[in-house]
C-alpha cells in the first residue's frame, strides 16, 4: 500500500551555465532538468544560491517559482507499483528524475519508498484524479 | 442455471453455469457459427481455444467476439455477423457455387477495364463481406494504460509457465506471470488440472511473482516489451528477459471437408463434453495419432456417443472398448451438405464410409510461438509444448486458411501463376492475413511451400508473425497515447463555484460563459470586464543574448524595445509561414517577458530553445504558465476600477499603450500590461498563481460600483472579431505568411536577418494568390456564428471560406473574417456566403483609429 498526499513545495529554479548547474546540481533536493537549468526542491537561500550561481555565470536566474509546482507524494512499500502503473520510466533507489507520466512532464524525486512527483500546477488535477483511478486498490 | 437466458437471434437460449457463449448455442442446437467471407460457406465450431475465426459472433453489439472463449451471461445479445438475410439462410451462398468466377487473387485480376468496374465491384464486395457492424453508437469507454516493470515475464500459465516463473523467482527474480484466462479454466477435471492447481497454489503465495491472469500478450517490441491487454486495460510490460510458455495448438489438416460444421479439433470437442456437459454429437468418429488424443477420445466415449476411432495401431490397448476401433487407417474425406453426415476411410486398402455428426481431430502439435518469433535479437526463450517441432499437416485438400476462404487448390494455383515462396503466397492468396493471424493455417502454408521451394531452390521460409496476436479493440492500441490532460488556471474553481459554464479551448478548461454572454459583451463595451487569461503562455527569456535571440525567433524589429515597452511579436518558420505570435515586454534588467497564444506555448517554448541552441546563444528560457496566473481587466471603466484598487500610477502617461510596468493590485504584486484585442482599454494583470482567487475576488467586489462582469470565451469571440483580431489557428491555414493575414505591420524587413526572412524574400516577389479579409454580410443581421464555415463563392466558384462569424451589436450587421483567393486580376469585393452577400472590408470593425485602446 502506499500513502498519496498533495503538497506545495519549495520549487527554486536556477537557469545557468552547464559549470554553474553543477555547482548546485548536487545539493539536498536537487533535480537536473537539464544541462543548463536545475530545480532546487525545498527550503534553500534563493540569495545563498544566487551568489554561488552569479560567480560562475553572471547571467544566470535563480527565481523562485513555487506557485508553478504541486507536488503529489507516493509513500509507502506499494509506491513504486503504483508510479509503475502510470509511466515507464525506471527509477533509481535514491535520486531524482525527469520525464512523463501519465501524459505530464514532472520533475521526480526518489528516496527509497517515498516517490515525490512535482507537475505543474495547471496539470496538477489530471494526475492526481489519474493515481487516484489507476492506483485505487494500492492506495491507503 | 443462471436466472435469465441470453437472446440469441430472437430466440432465448439458457446459460448453465461456466457456459461460454458458444457451449450454450451448441447445446441449444446453433451449429452454424458463422458464414465464411468468400464462399460464404457454413463454419462450425472447430478450435475451442480462441484461435480459429469460426466463432466469432456479434455479442451486446460488439462484432468479432470468439464465441468459444466468451463466458456466457444472462441478457446478452448475440447475432451472427455474416449473412443475407440471415446466416443461417444466406442467399450469398452462391458465391461458393461460382468459386471459378472467383479464383484466388480475383480482385487482382478482374474489374480492371473499364475503370469504373472496380468502384462498382468494390461496393459490392464490401457490402458482401464483413463480419458485423461497428456499434458507431455505443457509449465511449476509457482503456486505462499502465506500465509494468520486472525481470522476466513468463507468458502462459500452463505447467510449464508456472514451472519456469518458479525457478525463476527462486533465482531472485521478480516475476510477472500472465495468461489469457484465468489459470487452469480451460482444463477439464483430472491429473493435469491437480498439477496446474499445486504449481499455482507455490506460485500464489509467492509476493516476487506477481499473476496477471486475463491479460492477452499482444505482441514483443524491442526493450524487450510485451503488451498485454484486457478489456478495460492495457498494461506495457519492460522485462530484462521473456519466458513463452504459450503452448501449442493442434494441428490444422487439410482434406476435402475439412471445413463442415461437425469436424472440429480434439481440445474443442473435449472442453465442450467435459467442461460444458454438451456432447458434440451421437456418431463421433475420432482421429488419434497422440496420447493427448486418446484422452480426448475416452472423454468423447464417456459422453455416451457412439464413437469410431482411427489410431495407430500402437494405440489398441488405449481404446476404450465402447468404441470401435480402426487401426492404422486413413482418413480420406468429410462429407456432407451444410453439416458434416459422414467420412471416408481407407481402411486395409478398403474405403469405407462411415456415417457421423462429428469428426475430432487430435493428430498433433503444432507449437504457438509466434511471440518469439517477433523478437529481433531479443532474450526470449521457448519452453514447454511452445518449443515443439511442429507435426507436419496434411495437404490432402479442403481449406487451407479458414478467415479467408483459401483453398489447398487456390495456393496451388497461385504457385502456378509464380508466386514462390510462404510469404509472398501469403500476400497474394491473403492466407494467414486473417483474424487469427495465421495461428491456424500459418505452419500448414510453410510445409505446403517448403517442398516446392526446395524443388525451385527459392525460399520457403514461415511467413513473419506479427503483432497484434490477439483481435484488440482500437481503442485499447490508443490507449497509451489517447491521454487527455485538461489544464486549469488558478482560478478553475472559482469559476465553477461561480457557475461557470466551462469548455474545452486550446487544451485548457475555461469559461464559456458566466451568463447570458451578449451582457458579458456589454459589460466590456459599456463598463468594464474581467476574464482569467492565465491560459496565455509566460516566458522569461534572460541571458546576455536574450535580445540576440529574440530578434532573430521574431520577424518584428527588438532591439530598440526599451524598459516598460512591449510590442506585439511574430514567430515564423524557416518557410516564412506564421508559428505563433505574442507580446514581448521588456524588463529593466535586459530580458523579457513573452506572451504566446493559448495553445501555442509549447510551440513557442520548443521554438526559443531550438534557436538559442542552433545559433549558440547565451540564453535561459524558463516557462512561466504554469506558475503565473493573469485577469484582463478591459472596458472603459477599467482603470476607474484599478484605480481603486492601486496606489501605483496607472494614468496613460505612466502606463501607455503599448506597455507595462510592476504594480500593486489589492495588495497583490502584479506585472500589469496593456494590451488591446478586446478593442477596449485592458490591463492584463499577471500575478503568481496562488494570489489568483484574492486577486479575482477583490476586483469583483471593487468593481460592483462600476457595474463590473467577468466575461468568458463566447463574449470574447465577438469583442475580438470586431477588434479584427486574428485566431491563429481558427482564422488561419499552415502556410499563411504576415501578408496573406494582414499582419505585415509586424515584420521588419530591414532587419538582417530572421528565421523565415529569405522565404519572405522570394515570396515577395510573386503574385499574392490568398488573402485574410475583413466580411460584412449584407441580409444576416439576426444570425453570425452560423455562418461560420460557410464557403464563399463567386458566381459558381468557391473562392474562399468563412474562418470567423459573429452578429455585432456596435454594427448591427453579421460580420466575419473569411479567406479569399485571387480571381482573375484581383481579389472579388462582394461574394455569397449561404443565402448572403459578403463583401470585403478592412479591419479593425471596431475602434479602427485605436483610441479606445490607447484609453
Amino acid at each position: 500500500m502506499a500513502e498519496l498526499r498533495t503538497w506545495a513545495p519549495t520549487v527554486t529554479s536556477v537557469l545557468a551555465s552547464v559549470e554553474a548547474c553543477d555547482r548546485v546540481g548536487d545539493l539536498p533536493g536537487a533535480c537536473r532538468v537539464s544541462p543548463g537549468e536545475v530545480a532546487l526542491v525545498g527550503d534553500v537561500s534563493e540569495a545563498a544560491v544566487a551568489a554561488a550561481v552569479v560567480r560562475l555565470d553572471p547571467d544566470g536566474v535563480v527565481l523562485d517559482v513555487a506557485d508553478g509546482w504541486v507536488a503529489h507524494s507516493l509513500d509507502g512499500p506499494g509506491s513504486r507499483e503504483a508510479f509503475g502503473r502510470l509511466s515507464e520510466l525506471e527509477l533509481p533507489i535514491a535520486g531524482s528524475r525527469v520525464g512523463e507520466v501519465a501524459g505530464v512532464g514532472v520533475r521526480i524525486l526518489v528516496d527509497r519508498d517515498r516517490i515525490d512527483l512535482l507537475v505543474p500546477s495547471m496539470v496538477s488535477a489530471h494526475l492526481r484524479e489519474r493515481i487516484e483511478t489507476d492506483c485505487a486498490e494500492l492506495l491507503r | 442455471m443462471t436466472p435469465d437466458p441470453l437472446r440469441f437471434e430472437g430466440r432465448e437460449v439458457p446459460v448453465l453455469d461456466g457456459d461460454t457463449v458458444a457451449s450454450a448455442l451448441f447445446r441449444a442446437g446453433v451449429r452454424t457459427f458463422s458464414r465464411s467471407l468468400k464462399s460464404r460457406r457454413r463454419r462450425g465450431l472447430y478450435c475451442g481455444t480462441g484461435e480459429c475465426p469460426n466463432c466469432t459472433l456479434t455479442v451486446d453489439g460488439v462484432p468479432g467476439v470468439r464465441s468459444c472463449i466468451t463466458p456466457a451471461a444472462g441478457g446478452m445479445r448475440v447475432e451472427r455477423g455474416r449473412g443475407w438475410p440471415s446466416a443461417e439462410h444466406d442467399l450469398l451462398h452462391v458465391a461458393d457455387l461460382a468459386h471459378t468466377l472467383m479464383p484466388v487473387g480475383f480482385y487482382l485480376k478482374t474489374f480492371i477495364r473499364p475503370r469504373f468496374a472496380w468502384r462498382m465491384a468494390e461496393r459490392v464486395i464490401r457490402r458482401a463481406t464483413g463480419s458485423g457492424r461497428l456499434p458507431l453508437d455505443a457509449p465511449a469507454t476509457r482503456t486505462v494504460a499502465r506500465y509494468a516493470r520486472c525481470d522476466t515475464i513468463v507468458v502462459g500459465a500452463g505447467i510449464a509457465g508456472l514451472t519456469e516463473a518458479l525457478a525463476a523467482e527462486e533465482g531472485g527474480e521478480h516475476v510477472l506471470l500472465c495468461d489469457e484466462f484465468a489459470i487452469g479454466s480451460r482444463l477439464a477435471p483430472g491429473p493435469t488440472l491437480d498439477a496446474v492447481r499445486a504449481l499455482e497454489t507455490r506460485a500464489r503465495a509467492t509476493p516476487a511473482i506477481q499473476i496477471l491472469e486475463r491479460h492477452a500478450a499482444l505482441g514483443l517490441f524491442d526493450g524487450p516489451t510485451v503488451p498485454l491487454a484486457t478489456s478495460d486495460e492495457l498494461v506495457q510490460v519492460r522485462a530484462d528477459r521473456v519466458v513463452v510458455a504459450t503452448g501449442a495448438t493442434e494441428s490444422h489438416q487439410l482434406f476435402p471437408g475439412n471445413d463442415l460444421p461437425g469436424v472440429m479439433l480434439g481440445r474443442a470437442a473435449s472442453a465442450m463434453a467435459a467442461l460444458h456437459g454438451v456432447p458434440v454429437g451421437r456418431r463421433v468418429v475420432v482421429v488419434a495419432s497422440t496420447a493427448e488424443g486418446v484422452e480426448h477420445l475416452r472423454v468423447l466415449v464417456a459422453t455416451g456417443a457412439r464413437v469410431v476411432a482411427l489410431v495407430p495401431a500402437a494405440f489398441v490397448d488405449e481404446v476404450p472398448h465402447e468404441a470401435e476401433a480402426i487401426l492404422d487407417g486413413e482418413l480420406v474425406e468429410a462429407r456432407g451438405h451444410g453439416h458434416l453426415r459422414s467420412v471416408i476411410v481407407r481402411e486395409l486398402g478398403e474405403r469405407r464410409r462411415i456415417a457421423c455428426d462429428a469428426l475430432v481431430l487430435s493428430t498433433g502439435l503444432r507449437p504457438r510461438d509466434e511471440l518469439a518469433r517477433m523478437a529481433v535479437d531479443e532474450p526470449v526463450r521457448l519452453v514447454g509444448d511452445a518449443a515443439l517441432e511442429a507435426d507436419e499437416p496434411w495437404l490432402v485438400g479442403g481449406y487451407l486458411c479458414l478467415c479467408e476462404d483459401v483453398a489447398l487448390h487456390d495456393a496451388e494455383q497461385a504457385w502456378a501463376e509464380g508466386f514462390h515462396s510462404a510469404e509472398i503466397l501469403k500476400r497474394y492468396t491473403t492466407a494467414t492475413m486473417g483474424p487469427c493471424k495465421g495461428a491456424i493455417c500459418g505452419h500448414a502454408l510453410a510445409c505446403f511451400a517448403r517442398p516446392r521451394a526446395d524443388a525451385a531452390d527459392v525460399s520457403g521460409t514461415r511467413p513473419t508473425a506479427r503483432p497484434p496476436l490477439r483481435p484488440v479493440a482500437l481503442q485499447t492500441l490508443a490507449a497509451p497515447v489517447h491521454e487527455v490532460i485538461e489544464k486549469r488556471t488558478g482560478l478553475h474553481d472559482a469559476h465553477v463555484a461561480a457557475g461557470a459554464a466551462v469548455g474545452w479551448s486550446s487544451g485548457w478548461t475555461r469559461p464559456i460563459s458566466y451568463s447570458d454572454p451578449a451582457d458579458e459583451y456589454r459589460a466590456v463595451r459599456e463598463r468594464v470586464g474581467l476574464m482569467d487569461v492565465g491560459t496565455l503562455g509566460r516566458f522569461l527569456v534572460g541571458g546576455r543574448d536574450a535580445t540576440t535571440l529574440a530578434d532573430a525567433v521574431f520577424a518584428g524589429r527588438v532591439e530598440d524595445l526599451a524598459p516598460g515597452a512591449s510590442r506585439y511579436v511574430l514567430a515564423l518558420d524557416e518557410g516564412g509561414y506564421v508559428v505563433d505570435d505574442g507580446l514581448l515586454c521588456a524588463l529593466e534588467d535586459g530580458s523579457y517577458l513573452l506572451t504566446s497564444t493559448s495553445g501555442g506555448a509549447e510551440r513557442m517554448d520548443s521554438r526559443l530553445r531550438e534557436w538559442a541552441e542552433r545559433l549558440g546563444l547565451h540564453v535561459h528560457v524558463l516557462d512561466r504558465t504554469s506558475e503565473l496566473g493573469a485577469i484582463l481587466v478591459a472596458g472603459p471603466r477599467a482603470r476607474d476600477l484599478m484605480g481603486a484598487l492601486t496606489e501605483d500610477p496607472i494614468d496613460a502617461a505612466s502606463l501607455p499603450y503599448p506597455g507595462h510596468r510592476e504594480l500593486t493590485v489589492a495588495g497583490v504584486p502584479c506585472r500589469a500590461i496593456r494590451s488591446g484585442f478586446v478593442g477596449e482599454l485592458a490591463f492584463e494583470l499577471h500575478h503568481r498563481r496562488s494570489y489568483g482567487p484574492q486577486l479575482w475576488d477583490s476586483l469583483q467586489r471593487a468593481g460592483r460600483d462600476v457595474g463590473v462582469s467577468p466575461f468568458g470565451l463566447e463574449a470574447l469571440e465577438l469583442l475580438r472579431l470586431e477588434k479584427g483580431h486574428v485566431y491563429l489557428g481558427q482564422d488561419t491555414l499552415p502556410d499563411d505568411t504576415p501578408a496573406k493575414l494582414g499582419l505585415a505591420r509586424a515584420v521588419d524587413m530591414t532587419k538582417p536577418w530572421f528565421v523565415g526572412k529569405a522565404a519572405l524574400e522570394r515570396l515577395a516577389e510573386l503574385p499574392p494568390t490568398r488573402r485574410l479579409a475583413g466580411l460584412i454580410f449584407e441580409e444576416a443581421t439576426d444570425y453570425g456564428a452560423a455562418l461560420r464555415g460557410a464557403p464563399l463563392t463567386v458566381g459558381a466558384a468557391v473562392v474562399g471560406r468563412v474562418t470567423s462569424a459573429e452578429r455585432s451589436p456596435v454594427l448591427d450587421r453579421a460580420i466575419g473574417l473569411g479567406w479569399i483567393r485571387r480571381a482573375g486580376d484581383g481579389f472579388p469585393d462582394e461574394l455569397r456566403a449561404g443565402n448572403t452577400i459578403a463583401r470585403t472590408v478592412p479591419t479593425p470593425f471596431y475602434d479602427r483609429e485605436g483610441t479606445r485602446v490607447r484609453g
